[in-house]
């Protein structure tokens, strides 16, 4: 039985506390043999930028959904000395996030912060922060579908031979239906990229706005699928390219507005219902980058 | 002297202690159609699929002649072999629902083969796709439509115009009216036909009806327990068959 009196005292950190540390779980809740494992995987998908790592996919306490993969990778890669973000669909402070942060205080007793620039280790789900990521960051994205062909080829076999053979031609297929319903490219969100010129790689559903944030970047990027086991990786400064037609190029496409609390114009926005009349506002969907420029 | 386009020597596949094909020898030459005839599990399709790289067989030689340059079908690395296939082969389904994707527009059907082989550019890739949904007799107004919105013969007709459309160099036909009613059927094959005469279309086309083989196939081979029993020109066959098998199959053919 774990004994609940066994309570150490966490300093008061800028975000909410959450739940006190709890000393009885390993060091981010994974074992380290665990920790190892996956570890191996991710050094493995660092090598081959895009390429789908599998991976023995633990059972997280959380449901499936909710970032077990993400999760897993975060675990691995954090040090005592890391300070973490967490945000889901670009702010701090929604249930997923919230949830997360407070499940790494609790097992890992790391500093948590809301500010990108000042964390070593970020963890996301849906989105890429307007502050561009730099050197020595982690930047761990939670996937649900970790496989771009899925929707061609349900075979996974099949699918791991596409993917060896670069037999990519397919793919363009779902941009054609695309254009020919719509007049142009209709995939706002988990736009498929092709990595290092090799691989054709699923972003996660981060909007199609932040794919141009992963070419080139000089952070870190890892990939984690709980479910579906897998572990992709991109390692700083690859090339990361949005598949496109000749004649339809990419278009990393926004709401044409500002954002009503903090003015921006070149950040992504969520558009919220005000009121039962439907009227609209929009706003930025990085709720730290929003705040700063607010409060300058 | 002409160079066959395909030429198979010896080639067998069984199944555990069952019999696909056994010991088979065929050329094949550019702008032919050769036809392959012969009762339920005579090992036709067997014969068909090895051809197409659909099955591996268990022993023999399959070398393609294109353009002069040989290529040892069987002993070629596995992204050459798909490379190949994609590129200078086809395969008609007896069933069109196993030759397309029903969740894509009739238009993206035929445009995966063109991006398959390299096509980038929208414009071209949808003007292509409407010549050929025209040329397959299909109304261009459904270029956008799902083919589970289509009847079996447009379907069939879809699948054909996705097969033809990057000019493939041998087409491979199992029973490409054999899920069809009587006119449809005729329509189709009057289609496959004019197709073939147009374009100088090789085809190698299985089937159990020897009315499809009279009107379309140049020469056959008629199959009976995994090996050829005859061979020759369609005509020669038909109005002279020499096997007894092959006396039974024609005479069976219903006169109306």
């Amino acid at each position: 039985m774990r004994k609940t009196n066994n309570v150490i005292k966490i300093k008061d950190f800028k975000v909410d506390k959450g739940l006190p540390f709890d000393q009885e779980y390993n060091f981010a809740y994974l074992d380290e043999n665990t920790k190892k494992m996956i570890r191996r995987a991710i050094i493995k998908a660092l090598c081959i930028p895009g390429y789908q790592v599998p991976f023995a996919s633990r059972e997280m306490p959380m449901p499936y959904g909710w970032g077990t993969g993400g999760v897993q990778v975060t675990a691995s890669c954090l040090t005592k000395r890391d300070t973490l973000k967490i945000i889901d669909q670009g702010a701090d402070d929604t249930t997923n996030a919230v949830s997360i942060r407070n499940f790494f205080k609790k097992t890992s007793n790391i500093k948590t912060t809301e500010i990108t620039e000042k964390a070593t280790l970020i963890q996301t789900r849906h989105r890429i922060p307007e502050t561009p990521l730099k050197k020595k960051q982690i930047f761990v994205y939670q996937v649900p579908i970790p496989e771009p062909l899925a929707f061609l080829e349900p075979k996974v076999s099949e699918t791991i031979k596409m993917h060896s053979l670069s037999e990519y031609g397919a793919m363009h297929v779902k941009l054609y239906e695309d254009i020919s319903k719509n007049g142009h490219i209709e995939t706002a969100y988990a736009y498929p990229v092709k990595t290092n010129d090799r691989y054709i790689m699923d972003p996660s559903p981060i909007p199609k706005f932040d794919n141009p944030k992963m070419n080139n970047s000089p952070a870190i990027q890892l990939f984690g699928a709980g479910r579906e086991q897998r572990i992709y990786a991109i390692p700083p400064y690859t090339k990361v390219k949005s598949l496109d037609f000749e004649d339809y190029p990419f278009d990393p496409f926004k709401a044409e507005h500002a954002c009503d609390i903090c003015g921006s114009k070149n950040t992504y926005l969520d558009e919220i219902i005000v009121d039962d009349a439907g009227n609209k506002s929009f706003i930025c969907s990085d709720t730290d980058f929003c705040n700063k420029r607010k409060n300058k | 002297m002409i160079i066959p386009l395909l030429k198979v020597t010896n080639l067998s596949k069984s199944y555990d202690n069952i019999v696909g094909c056994k010991n088979i020898s065929m050329s094949l030459y550019p702008g032919e159609v050769l036809g392959i005839v012969g009762e339920s599990g005579s090992g036709k399709t067997t014969l068909i699929n090895c051809l197409s790289g659909n099955l591996e067989p268990d022993r023999g030689k399959i070398i393609f002649n294109i353009n002069n340059k040989e290529t040892d079908f069987l002993n070629i690395s596995e992204s050459e072999k798909r490379k190949f296939i994609r590129t200078d082969l086809a395969f008609v389904h007896q069933n069109p629902r196993d030759g397309l994707r029903l969740n894509v527009s009739a238009g993206g059907n035929i445009g995966e083969k063109l991006m398959s082989v390299g096509y980038r550019h929208y414009g071209n890739i949808r003007s292509l796709a409407t010549k050929w949904v025209n040329k397959v007799e299909i109304d261009k107004s459904r270029i956008d439509d799902l083919p589970i919105t289509f009847s079996g013969g447009m379907l069939q007709r879809l699948q054909i115009a996705k097969n033809l459309i990057t000019s493939p160099n041998v087409i491979f036909m199992d029973e490409p009216t054999g899920g069809l009613d009587v006119s449809v059927q005729a329509r189709v094959l009057d289609l496959i036909r004019s197709l073939v005469n147009e374009l100088n279309l090789t085809v190698i086309i299985v089937s159990h009806d020897l009315a499809v083989i009279r009107l379309l196939a140049d020469k056959m081979i008629v199959m009976k327990n995994g090996t050829v029993i005859e061979s020759g020109l369609s005509d020669q066959v038909l109005e002279d068959p020499q096997q007894e098998y092959t006396q039974l199959l024609v005479s069976s053919v219903l006169q109306v």
